[in-house]
């Protein structure tokens, strides 16, 4: 075996990720440094890699856009792509536009956490009503 | 019926025993020698006026029963008290049976024993046995007697299967839910309609297996002590309709406390459940209530969650009271307080305080300067005034109407602002032979009574003896007058309780009951009047209508007494207390407080009696025990108060007022003459305007709002009442 | 029983108290009857029983009536309830109560309440039909009956429950009280007595139990039929509140001319504690039924064979007797062989005299059928206030009933 296809590799990374610089920031971003094909990018401006040289489930990736820093989650690519990734198709939709119907909805990230998240409320009576004041003149 | 009613008494007198000696014992006089009979071969010495029944129970036997009732007259119906008597060829009903000198009684021989299996096993003959969907189940006396007495096993069977009995359930108003096929025709319910309520509402139709209890055409149970029968009622026929299917009785925790809803004080029990009131019974009592509850303390319960205070609110830029949190309300009541000086600042106590909330806050204005302290209700402060604790309390207490002998209501309507002592003058006026006479409108009363008149002048005549009725008063031997609280609240209050006072004085002198008998009883309608007039609160608001305050607590303060208009522009409203209504409606900050269920603390009756309520339940929310967050405010004011728990508060209680612990005790007042020499200095003219009692309808009683708004004004249940009222 | 609540009617007058027999007067030994009946024609009291002469006031005056009643009430009211005494009358609507006793409980002082005689005339016992002959046929003799008995415990007026089914009977009730009024007879001074006293007439609404007393008395204040509870008994409260009396129509009929007569006159008749006469109705398997004044004491046999013609198909063919209405156990032939019409000699046999009503059974009777039937009455009859009544008859009666439909050999 040689060493020197690492060492290309190793700098292929360090370069495809933007230099030394551009590679600690992604490390520290992502914990983890890839080379790979970018196949696509969807409306939200995440990117979408593949590079067959690594086994199958990490083959494909998403390097999440930059407006959502450190707050990036699963929930945030969009079904068409969500299929892609998870190795559903091979078809990205670059290749295989998704069929657009009018009720389909845009996609929203998991709320969860935040101020929108989703909040069950009981349907059973209250033990006690509390008094609301009247409405002020 | 009342007047046949009234006739057995006067044939107590020409010997025929025992037949109703249950219900006046207290009227007896002369116990005669005990004569020896024998349970189950014991010796037991018993009154000869005594039934077989009473006997047993001396005894210590307890005989199983229906239709027998302490309290109620001897109806003989459910034979379920079969007793084998020795020389008696059949077996004898022993609660109607009057005892006979060595009579022999059996009450577990196997003759006994079969004759009640024979009774029961009719019983349940044409029972449904729905106990599971019954709410009775579980304190249901059918039930219990038969796992007690009843065979253990049925000879029912259905062959024809002709079924049992089925009666139409009747509709008798919101409160009492009726499922009448249960029904095992005691008749506890029509006795106690007929002779405690007296109302004659209820009754039996048809005769033999048809015979069916109810009110013959379809009308309400019209009486405000309805609610009793439901506990009277030994099978599942009358359960409370508020409480139908809500709660089983071995789920709930039962809590011993005391009413708050007029100034009786009845007590009562709070059943809760997962931290809430499922319902309210009565807790026995012979001096207070004995063991009856008026419909609103039963029922009054649903209106603790309602309307509820449960978090501090403060008002917004907008003006609007919203939610926050303790500390800025607290911050927003020191931001206005602290540059004030104590004549700025006042407090009015409402109808439903208790006295560690009042002294509380007494403390708390004192130390900040301040005297303006009040209640909502007015009572005469010329010249004794509140200083002599016998002008405002019933000082012949509520039993010694059973030794009265003539009654004067002055400007009362017990009836609505005292149901069960109503009751407890009805009974005196059946078994004792009181003579009721009434000055005031006119009430609708149970009793018969004499109508004097409604000018408050009448008072005078009778001192002066102009009237004819002074005689009648002056040849009485325990003669009660009773004014209703309500009469303070006139323009002329001073010079009624001056004419009154006086007339109790001469009446006193003429009829010569002697020193000990008190003749001037105040009635009040509110619970906390008299703690807060034994701590020191100066009664009615006139001081704070002729001293606008700059800031002004509210405890529990709903009457209006005082609202915005009586205040300058920048005052500053403070409202303490567990409910929604019109104190907090034009309150700046409110402070949630705790309700009756929901503290241990302490109220005095009408008499002066000093009870405690306990804790039920925990206060919703937020909500705190008041005197607490007076506690707490006066921390944040920089006065702070130097109690930190409940025997704190109650031993500066006892400082200020040692009867406020002394608990279940009526602490005696005197000094009636002194108070009625004070009292003439009074210039006060008697008007003409006629005394009308607040409450003369039915309708009123549900609807109230004198000081009980906090409560009973949110009960869902008042607007099916309304319905009885317009009956 | 004292004290209960609901006594079978046909004890009417006194179910409350134990008879004391010890105040009826013994007679002397040496001249103990051996043989009652047949009554001689000069000893009959209901002389128009059969309706054969005019009822109203002339015709009663012309057999008898009214004759000296303003002596009798002068008299005062010791003498009266002395001869009454004397005679050993004993209640005639069951449970033979000494009437002379029951009146004397009204002697009491006066607490100011009026005092009241109720006279009961519910006859509703199945059978029984001996009321509605006095009413019917001598109206006069009750009227005078209610004065006598009235003065003598002071009461002041006398009121006659009249069944509501007895529609004719109340009709001559109250032509007969007209009569009485219009000839100064009753009301103010009545007889010239001085004394006044009132009689009315109220008609029930046909229900069995308002022949108990208490319930009698709580149908004539206008509520519902039920008995009270006793104590207190009638005397002490009773109608209105006041001290009552509650006597029965021939009771009371019968009492004006015991005083007439004189108490031993009614007491040689019949036997000791028994004495006087009686009115015997005869009903069911008998050649001729009828009502019919004896003896009392008289053998059942004579009775029925002198009177009633005797049993269909002879004595022999006799299964059964009940001897004193509806609610009195049935006696088999055996018994009624050599039975005493009287209260001591049914009571010894087990059944009672009650009302004197017989109702006789031959042999083609059903008895079980006939039992059930009187059930059925029984059921419908019930009045419901205690237990073992309300549920229990209506068990016996579906038992019966299975019985009867041999429902119990499937």
């Amino acid at each position: 075996m040689s060493v020197l296809p690492k060492f290309r590799t190793f700098f292929k990374i360090i370069k495809e990720n933007g230099g030394v610089v551009g590679s600690f920031l992604k490390l520290y971003r992502t914990e983890e440094l890839k080379d790979g094909t970018l196949v696509g990018q969807d409306k939200y401006g995440h990117k979408y890699y593949e590079n067959k040289r690594y086994f199958i489930a990490r083959s494909r990736w998403v390097d999440y856009a930059d407006d959502v820093g450190m707050d990036y989650d699963g929930s945030q690519v969009p079904p068409e792509w969500h299929r892609w990734l998870h190795y559903m198709t091979d078809d990205p939709p670059t290749k295989v536009p998704p069929v657009t119907r009018k009720y389909i909805l845009d996609h929203i990230e998991n709320r969860t956490g935040t101020h929108e998240q989703y909040v069950p409320y009981s349907t059973t009576k209250p033990k006690v009503h509390a008094w609301q004041s009247p409405r002020a003149n | 019926m009342a007047t046949l009613l009234r006739l057995w008494p006067l044939k107590r007198g020409l010997g025929c025993p025992g037949f109703i000696g249950t219900l006046a014992s207290r009227a007896q006089s002369t116990a005669p020698e005990k004569i020896e009979i024998f349970v189950n071969d014991k010796p037991v010495k018993v009154d000869p006026r005594s039934t077989v029944l009473q006997a047993c129970a001396e005894g210590g036997v307890q005989i199983p029963r229906f239709c027998f009732h302490e309290r109620l007259s001897i109806a003989g119906n459910c034979r379920m008290c079969l007793v084998q008597v020795e020389g008696s060829p059949k077996p004898v009903a022993s609660c109607a049976m009057p005892v006979m000198k060595g009579m022999k009684i059996k009450t577990d021989s196997p003759d006994t024993r079969k004759a009640r299996e024979g009774v029961m096993e009719f019983l349940l003959v044409n029972h449904p046995l729905d106990c599971p969907i019954c709410d009775q189940g579980g304190e249901c006396d059918l039930q219990d007697q038969s796992m007690n007495y009843g065979s253990d096993r049925s000879r029912f069977t259905d062959m024809e299967f002709a079924g049992k009995r089925a009666v139409e359930d009747k509709n008798i108003g919101p409160l009492v839910k009726t499922i009448m096929t249960r029904c095992i025709h005691c008749t506890r319910c029509i006795r106690f309609a007929s002779e405690v309520a007296g109302v004659e509402d209820l009754g039996t139709t048809g005769r033999g297996n048809d015979m069916v209890v109810g009110t013959y055409v379809e009308k309400l149970f019209k009486s405000e002590l309805s609610g009793n029968v439901i506990d009277l009622c030994p099978v599942g026929a009358l359960t409370s309709k508020p409480y139908a299917f809500t709660a089983r009785p071995w789920e709930t925790r039962k809590i011993e406390s005391v009413d708050v809803m007029d100034a009786l004080g009845s007590n009562i029990v709070v059943s809760t459940r997962g931290g809430e009131v499922m319902r309210v019974l009565p807790r026995i009592h012979e001096d207070i209530n004995e063991e009856w509850i008026s419909d609103k303390t039963r029922f009054a319960y649903d209106g603790l969650k309602r309307q509820r205070l449960v978090t501090p609110m403060a008002k917004n830029a907008q003006g609007q009271l919203v939610s926050t949190e303790w500390e800025e309300a607290f911050f927003r009541i020191v931001e206005k307080t602290v540059s004030l000086s104590g004549d700025q600042i006042a407090a009015i106590a409402g109808g439903h305080c208790d006295a560690e909330a009042l002294v509380a806050l007494k403390d708390i204005l004192n130390k900040l300067g301040s005297e303006a302290l009040c209640t909502e209700e007015v009572f005469p402060m010329d010249a004794a005034g509140t200083d002599l604790r016998s002008n405002y309390l019933m000082n012949g207490r509520i039993v010694g109407v059973e030794e009265a002998d003539k009654l004067l209501l002055i400007g009362t309507n017990p009836r609505y602002e005292a149901p069960v002592f109503n009751a407890k003058i009805r009974k005196s006026w059946i078994h004792n032979d009181l003579d009721v006479a009434v000055i005031g409108q006119q009430p609708d009363l149970t009793y018969e009574c004499e109508h004097l008149g409604e000018s408050p002048k009448l008072i005078q005549d009778l001192v002066d003896g102009k009237h004819p009725y002074s005689k009648v008063l002056a040849g009485a031997k325990k003669p009660m007058i009773i004014v209703g609280s309500a009469m303070f609240q006139r323009a002329d209050g001073a010079a009624v309780h001056r004419a009154v006072s006086s007339l109790a004085q001469t009446v006193r002198a003429k009829s010569g009951c002697g020193e000990d008998w008190r003749v001037l009883n105040v009635l009040h309608r509110v619970a906390s009047q008299v703690a807060a007039l034994d701590l020191g609160y100066k009664a009615g608001v006139e001081v704070i209508r002729n001293n606008p305050p700059k800031v002004l607590f509210l405890l529990g303060a709903d009457d209006n007494t005082i609202t915005r208009d009586d205040l300058p522009k920048d005052s500053f409203i403070v409202y303490i207390g567990s409910h929604g209504d019109n104190g907090a409606s034009m309150a700046d900050v409110v402070l949630p407080g705790a309700a009756y269920t929901e503290k241990n603390s302490t109220y005095v009756n009408t008499e002066g009696r000093a009870q405690q309520t306990r804790l039920a339940v925990t206060p919703p929310g937020m909500a705190r025990e008041d005197w607490k967050i007076i506690r707490a405010l006066s921390e944040i004011l920089g006065v702070t108060l130097p109690y930190d728990d409940l025997n704190e508060v109650r031993e500066r209680l006892e400082e200020v007022s040692p009867n406020l612990t002394r608990y279940g005790d009526v602490e005696e007042a005197n000094y009636f003459k002194q108070s009625e020499e004070l009292a003439k200095g009074i210039k006060q003219q008697l008007s003409d305007q006629p005394l009308t009692p607040p409450q003369l309808a039915l309708k009123d009683f549900y609807m109230t709002d004198a000081d009980i708004t906090s409560i009973t004004d949110n009960v869902a249940l008042r607007e099916s009442c309304h319905g009885v009222g317009q009956q | 029983m004292a004290n209960v609540v609901k006594v079978s009617p046909f004890l009417r007058t006194v179910s409350g108290r134990i008879i004391q027999t010890s105040v009826v007067p013994v007679r002397n030994a040496s001249t103990e009857k051996k043989v009652f009946g047949p009554l001689k024609d000069e000893d009959r009291i209901f002389t128009n029983l059969y309706g054969r002469h005019d009822w109203r006031l002339k015709g009663a005056m012309k057999r008898g009536d009214w004759y000296k009643t303003k002596e009798i009430i002068l008299k005062g009211h010791e003498w009266i309830q002395g001869e009454i005494k004397k005679s050993g009358l004993r209640g005639r609507g069951g449970a033979g109560f000494p009437t002379g006793m029951k009146w004397s409980f009204m002697n009491k002082p006066s607490d100011g309440r009026p005092k009241y005689l109720v006279v009961n005339a519910d006859e509703g016992e199945p059978g029984t039909c001996k009321d509605r002959e006095i009413m019917r046929h001598d109206p006069h003799k009750l009227i005078e009956g209610c004065l006598v008995a009235g003065s003598a415990m002071g009461a002041c007026a006398a009121y006659i429950y009249i069944r509501g089914e007895f529609y004719n009977e109340a009709s001559s009730m109250q032509i007969a009280i007209k009569e009485a009024y219009e000839a100064g007879l009753i009301g103010k001074n009545a007889c010239g007595s001085g004394y006044d006293f009132d009689v009315y007439l109220h008609r029930g609404a046909g229900a069995y139990i308002c022949g108990e007393e208490t319930s009698l008395i709580e149908s004539l204040e206008g509520k519902a039929g039920k008995p009270r509870l006793k104590p207190p008994f009638p005397a002490d409260v009773g109608v209105f509140g006041c001290p009552t009396t509650v006597n029965n129509v021939e009771t009371i009929a019968v009492s004006p001319t015991i005083c007439r007569r004189g108490g031993d006159w009614f007491g040689s008749l019949g036997r000791t504690r028994n004495q006087g006469q009686k009115l015997f109705n005869i009903s069911g398997h008998v050649n001729n039924p009828c009502t019919v004044e004896e003896e009392m004491s008289i053998s059942m046999k004579e009775l029925i064979e002198r009177h009633a013609g005797g049993v269909i198909g002879g004595w022999d063919n006799l299964l059964a007797v009940i001897p004193g209405g509806s609610s009195t156990p049935v006696l088999p032939k055996s018994v009624c062989d050599d039975v005493m019409m009287d209260f001591d000699g049914l009571v010894e046999k087990q059944s009672a005299l009650g009302t004197a009503a017989l109702i006789v059974m031959d042999k083609s009777a059903d008895i079980v059928n006939c039992i059930a039937r009187l059930m059925e009455f029984y059921k419908h009859e019930s009045c419901g206030q205690c237990t073992p009544c309300r549920e229990g008859v209506g068990w016996m009666n579906s038992i019966l009933q299975r019985f009867d439909n041999m429902s119990v050999l499937c």
